[in-house]
């Protein structure tokens, strides 16, 4: 179980986030939703350890993750926003090289590595170094390096970034299927369609504060809209988006 | 004069408004600035630092210079008749090799942004720009880098060597006759130094595909920085033959054939060689530079105009040298984070472009270094004959080994793409204390893994077991304690910390290595020599050796455990 208690973060006496508060059980996926600079990559960065809070804990198995950081890291799987790799190494040598920092059996990670570039398309390309990759297949070395270990947490921040449809469609069943497996998983996207598909759970954060939070579907029956796309625009945009789009045209042809 | 300021103000301010003025803006940007990606951290500076370091050497030389010509110096020294025309000439020839030196060094630096990429590619042929354009605005930005060069290098010495050599003869037209020929000179040999690399740079990159041009871009490099160090390391000696027509020879080098072009300017064409000398060099200036044309023409239509029908080269293709000795991982590194961290250095070190350039540099300073120690006696018999080794020889291993371990502890402190060390961030946590073990086996494995053979069999071949026993063991003694003294206070996975601030002091650090060459090769080798006279004396290295070691690990013990934490940031006091 993890368990986020009052988190706060501030940049000197600026606020990121301020008091987020959610207990993602095992076996749900927590969707995490907010426009830019609402706090969502300061909370992931908190989660996974990278950055202290200013105020708050956060808990895993009810143990604050900051007493034994490597062990909870040794169940944490995580995708960054951005698929920044090493580009002069080969796509097997970065797996190689994280399934050695996080200390896995030799044999079981050959095995491992060799199954799963198999299975995302990527055996072939396997010495080819990852400079030469493309976005979508660099995503999908980031997705191996998260899963291989087998972990019991997942914090996936945007992680269809760049990826094929056949892709994409694999990794929203990949979700669920490891949901069905009783794993925790920490979804952080901007794609609402992929949210409401995936998720049992959701956050959505404005200006570094939870604005709407619970089971997808309690949050729309609370906002009184069937979409997620309407409840996110009800709460999150000041501005009437097809006003803006009408204006942003005005602007170019008049121009 | 303030109206015709104002009116090129004026013209520069309407050029720069036009498409061809707004990409020579750009590709200037791109050549002062580099052409690494945002948020990647290459060892960018900005143009006051680098006009200040390109300055720096002429400003030194000019200073030191000062002294020499001064009348009571001249007087005491018991000079006669004072001609500063042929007392200058050595000087004026080491003032020519340095400007080339400086100037080439600088254009190796830039060689990767002064041709067009595919970046340039991708962002300017959507837009409605010409390609003509596009070749004339970066050709125009190169001639401005040329420029750029040649004067900062010689702007001071141009001013200050004259005064220093005429400024006592009281003659103004005198001053200006010296200074005339000195600056024709250094400036030539400067733009000499320039196109000529940029033309080896030109003519590799229309020969090559691109994968290929970026490995052996790289041995060029190294081959032209051999070339200059090695001209600038013999420069002492061969000035000596400038006042010697008899060494005919010594005019076949460039810097001698500036040097023919400074004393025509001077008056002095009717000497031997002088005549000869100038052709040559106003000659081979001219075809450097219609070479860099022809080069820089055919590499836009090879290399810019089909990018789209030739595929992104991406890195440095891999090397195929390994340092992975078999079973070594699982021996001599005990956990698998150890592991990861080593294949994930020694990879680094060599694919890296960017740290195999820094490596090379300080390998070829290395390689001049032993060759000219090796050349110092007359002729390399006497330095491979005697009863026991040379101390030429026995410097050689460790000047290397020096210039090794130096250069990649050196590179250990560049980063590599910091955005990417997410990895290690969440795998390591900062109670994690084996990143100098990491470090250490690395330095050992790059320099001993082939040095302390090489040393071994050569030792071996011409004086016999014992000599090569003794030799390796106390070079391999002196390596270990050199690695252990570069890795104090290192608590860093190499190449995933940002940069330490000894960016602020690397005046100071700049010193200190070279305070630690001449004391490990010179003291050591001296030492060495005279313990090997006597087998029983090589003892007291073990002793010296202790302690250093132990006295480093007493005073690591003593450190804070925070001292000792992994680091992701080093906001330490000092670099090293």
């Amino acid at each position: 179980m993890l368990e986020a208690r009052g988190l706060s973060k501030s940049y000197g006496s600026v606020p990121a986030v301020r008091n987020i508060s959610f207990c993602l059980k095992s076996g749900q996926v927590l969707g995490y939703l907010g426009p830019n600079g609402s706090g969502k990559s300061t909370t992931v960065k908190m989660l996974i350890g990278l950055l202290e809070p200013s105020q708050g804990q956060v808990l895993y198995g009810g143990q604050d993750i900051h007493t034994d950081l490597a062990a909870y890291r040794k169940c944490l799987g995580y995708v960054p926003e951005e698929a920044n790799l090493y580009p002069y190494l080969t796509g097997e040598e970065y797996l190689e090289m994280v399934a050695m920092l996080r200390a896995m059996p030799e044999v079981r990670k050959r095995k491992t590595i060799r199954s799963l570039l198999q299975l995302f398309s990527l055996w072939t390309h396997r010495h080819v170094t990852l400079g030469s990759y493309s976005k979508g297949m660099r995503q999908r070395i980031i997705l191996i390096a998260a899963l291989m270990d087998n972990p019991d947490v997942l914090i996936l921040d945007e992680p269809l970034s760049g990826l094929d449809v056949t892709s994409a469609l694999i990794i929203k069943n990949l979700i669920q299927a490891l949901s069905a497996r009783r794993k925790t998983i920490f979804y952080c996207s901007h794609i609402l369609e992929v949210v409401e598909k995936v998720c049992s759970h959701l956050i959505i954060l404005r200006k570094g504060q939870v604005i709407a939070q619970g089971p997808i579907t309690e949050v729309r029956e609370q906002i009184g809209n069937s979409s997620l796309e309407g409840v996110f625009l009800q709460l999150v945009e000041e501005r009437d988006v097809s006003q803006v789009a009408n204006e942003i045209v005005d602007v170019v042809v008049s121009a | 004069m303030r109206r015709a300021t104002k009116f090129l103000r004026r013209r520069w301010s309407i050029f720069q408004r036009t498409p061809l003025g707004g990409l020579f803006g750009l590709f200037v940007g791109r050549m002062f600035h580099g052409g690494a990606e945002a948020g990647s951290e290459s060892l960018g500076m900005g143009v006051g630092v680098l006009f200040i370091l390109l300055a720096m050497p002429g400003l030194l030389a000019s200073l030191l210079m000062l002294e020499e010509y001064g009348s009571l110096i001249r007087y005491m020294r018991g000079d006669g008749v004072f001609d500063p025309f042929v007392a200058a000439l050595p000087d004026e020839y080491f003032f020519i090799v340095l400007s080339m030196f400086v100037t080439g060094v600088a254009t190796l630096w830039r060689w990767d942004s002064l041709f067009l990429d595919r970046r340039d590619y991708m962002n300017l042929v959507p837009l409605p720009v010409s390609s003509g354009n596009i070749f004339w605005a970066n050709f125009c930005a190169i001639v401005a880098l040329a420029g750029c060069f040649t004067f900062v290098v010689n702007a001071v010495s141009v001013i200050l060597f004259p005064a220093a050599v005429v400024g006592s003869q009281d003659s103004f037209l005198l001053l200006l006759r010296f200074a005339a020929g000195h600056g024709v000179a250094v400036f030539m040999a400067s733009a000499f130094s320039f196109w000529f690399v940029f033309a080896a740079a030109g003519l590799l990159l229309v020969a090559l595909p691109p994968a290929m041009f970026r490995r052996i871009s790289l041995v060029a490099r190294f081959g032209i920085a051999i070339v200059l160090l090695a001209q600038l390391g013999s420069v002492f000696t061969v000035s000596r033959f400038v006042l010697d027509p008899s060494h005919y020879r010594a005019a076949l080098l460039p810097p001698f054939s500036f040097l023919g072009l400074a004393r025509t300017v001077w008056g002095r064409g009717g000497e031997p060689l002088v005549a000869g000398s100038t052709k040559a060099a106003l000659a081979s200036l001219g075809v450097v530079i219609l070479v860099s044309l022809g080069a820089y023409t055919l590499s836009f239509r090879k290399a810019f105009i089909r990018i789209p029908e030739t595929p992104d080269a991406g890195p440095l293709p891999r090397a195929k040298v390994s340092f992975s000795v078999p079973g070594f991982l699982s021996t001599a590194l005990l956990t698998p984070p150890q592991r990861a961290c080593y294949k994930f250095v020694a990879k680094t070190l060599l694919r890296s472009e960017e740290h195999l350039q820094v490596l090379m540099g300080f390998m070829a300073v290395g390689a001049v270094a032993a060759a000219s120690v090796l050349a110092s006696p007359p002729g390399i018999k006497p330095v491979l004959s005697g009863d026991t080794p040379s101390v030429e020889f026995l410097s050689v291993p460790l000047i290397l080994s020096y210039c090794l371990v130096i250069g990649i502890r050196f590179a250990f402190e560049m980063p590599v793409d910091l955005r990417a060390n997410w990895i290690f961030r969440i795998s390591l946590e900062h109670r994690w204390t084996e990143a100098r073990e990491v470090s250490r086996r690395v330095l050992l494995v790059f320099s001993l893994s082939w040095l302390a053979p090489t040393c071994f069999l050569l030792t071996l071949l011409f004086w016999g077991w014992v000599a090569a026993l003794l030799h390796t063991a106390i070079f391999i003694l002196c390596t270990v304690a050199l690695v252990e003294l570069s890795l104090f206070k290192f608590r860093k996975i190499p190449f995933t910390c940002a940069y330490p601030p000894f960016k602020s002091h690397s005046g100071v650090i700049a010193l200190g290595y070279l305070f630690g060459f001449f004391v490990f090769t010179t003291y050591i080798s001296q030492m060495e020599y005279w313990s090997l006279l006597s087998a029983w004396r090589t003892i007291w290295f073990v002793p010296l050796f202790l302690a250093v070691v132990l006295g480093l690990r007493a005073h690591r013990k003593q450190m804070l455990d925070m001292d000792k934490q992994l680091v992701f940031e080093d906001l330490s006091a000092t670099g090293f």
